[in-house]
């Protein structure tokens, strides 16, 4: 098939302002974004930016908006965005770098004042090995460690295009991954931090960013569960 | 192993965002019978064709009546209020400035509320 396709492009060392290339190209339905993008480099234009890395999803690069909306490019096949109209542009609410790369820093800054990691300082086991949880204990937090940072939700978030000091959508799936973690003891610490004037209440329960995300994890109601675990104080 | 089941009890400082909203869920409950009521009531079992000079009369002479329409009054005017807030919170970023205008929302909310429940308690209408 036959698409046409337009790719964001800025390089703000020589641009005065954004602009969109087009491309005509025969491709496979089951060419994926990424492909497309892959083409454009090598046939038509070398200096297209952009991240990518595994190319199949897991490493969570290439996040991007296709026809508006947040997808990996590599996750998304020509047959399923249903047109052969396709544009892509650099995710939002994030400063564009060049063409398709946008700082990634604050959102880093964000994951990182939530303390994504365990803390226990409690004494080890008997055995001097291992803090061993139940089946249920561990599928209490499953689904938020699928999450792989490519920043899909928070930046299809209006509350964090508004407000960019807001935490966002991944901070608070990666605190709740270690809240209700059974092993971790800083849940506390981490609940005071989104109850902060930037944290959880800035949630407007949009739900973009559930369909934004590539893992299909259940964003919402993880800052949900986030947001009563506040008001209780009670981490179950 | 460890297979604790018990919910951890943390201890997590009150802030006014969660207050506001938390109020902003309740008032939204409250209102729910409230608002209903009076509609169901004003609109449907006596009908608008029905409000005449001597229902308003009636209904004014009963202090259950004036403290379901300040209590509506109230909660309304606080969840619309609360609801302004958060839309200034989009194009308010410097903390100062947003807590000053959250402050203003507040005694407007007040001064309002405390209007309308003077008067409606001031009304002492003659049924005759």
């Amino acid at each position: 098939m036959q698409i046409k396709l337009r790719v964001f492009r800025f390089d703000p060392e020589r641009d005065q302002k954004p602009r969109f290339d087009t491309f005509m190209m025969d491709v496979d339905p089951n060419d994926r974004v990424l492909d497309l993008l892959e083409y454009v480099k090598a046939d038509f234009d070398s200096t297209l930016a952009l991240r990518r890395s595994c190319a199949h999803g897991v490493c969570g690069s290439d996040a991007m908006r296709v026809n508006g909306r947040n997808y990996l490019a590599c996750k998304v096949l020509v047959k399923n965005l249903g047109t052969d109209q396709i544009t892509v542009e650099p995710i939002l609410g994030l400063k564009v770098i060049k063409d398709l790369i946008v700082d990634m820093k604050p959102f880093f800054d964000h994951y990182r004042s939530v303390l994504p990691y365990l803390i226990n300082d409690d004494p080890l086991p008997a055995d001097g090995k291992e803090r061993l949880q139940s089946p249920e204990q561990q599928l209490r937090f499953e689904d938020t460690t699928k999450c792989i940072l490519c920043a899909a939700c928070t930046t299809s978030c209006p509350s964090f295009w508004s407000d960019a000091n807001y935490v966002g959508p991944a901070a608070i799936v990666n605190a709740h991954r270690f809240i209700f973690d059974s092993r971790d003891k800083a849940g506390g610490k981490r609940l005071n931090i989104l109850n902060e004037q930037f944290g959880v209440w800035r949630c407007r329960t949009a739900f973009n960013c559930t369909e934004a995300c590539p893992r299909d994890i259940h964003i919402t109601q993880a800052i949900a569960e986030v947001k009563r675990a506040v008001n209780t104080g009670r981490i179950e | 192993m460890t297979t604790t089941t018990q919910p951890e009890k943390v201890v997590v400082k009150k802030n006014f965002d969660q207050v506001a909203w938390t109020w902003m869920r309740y008032s939204a409950f409250l209102l729910i019978p409230l608002a209903w009521g009076h509609i169901i009531l004003q609109d449907v079992v006596v009908g608008v064709h029905n409000i005449t000079t001597d229902y308003a009369i009636n209904r004014m002479a009963n202090m259950g009546w004036k403290i379901y329409d300040i209590a509506l009054l109230g909660f309304a005017f606080a969840h619309g209020m609360n609801g302004v807030r958060q839309v200034f919170r989009d194009y308010i970023h410097k903390p100062e400035t947003f807590r000053l205008v959250s402050i203003i929302l507040l005694v407007v909310w007040f001064l309002i509320t405390l209007v309308g429940a003077i008067a409606l308690l001031a009304i002492q209408p003659v049924v005759s």
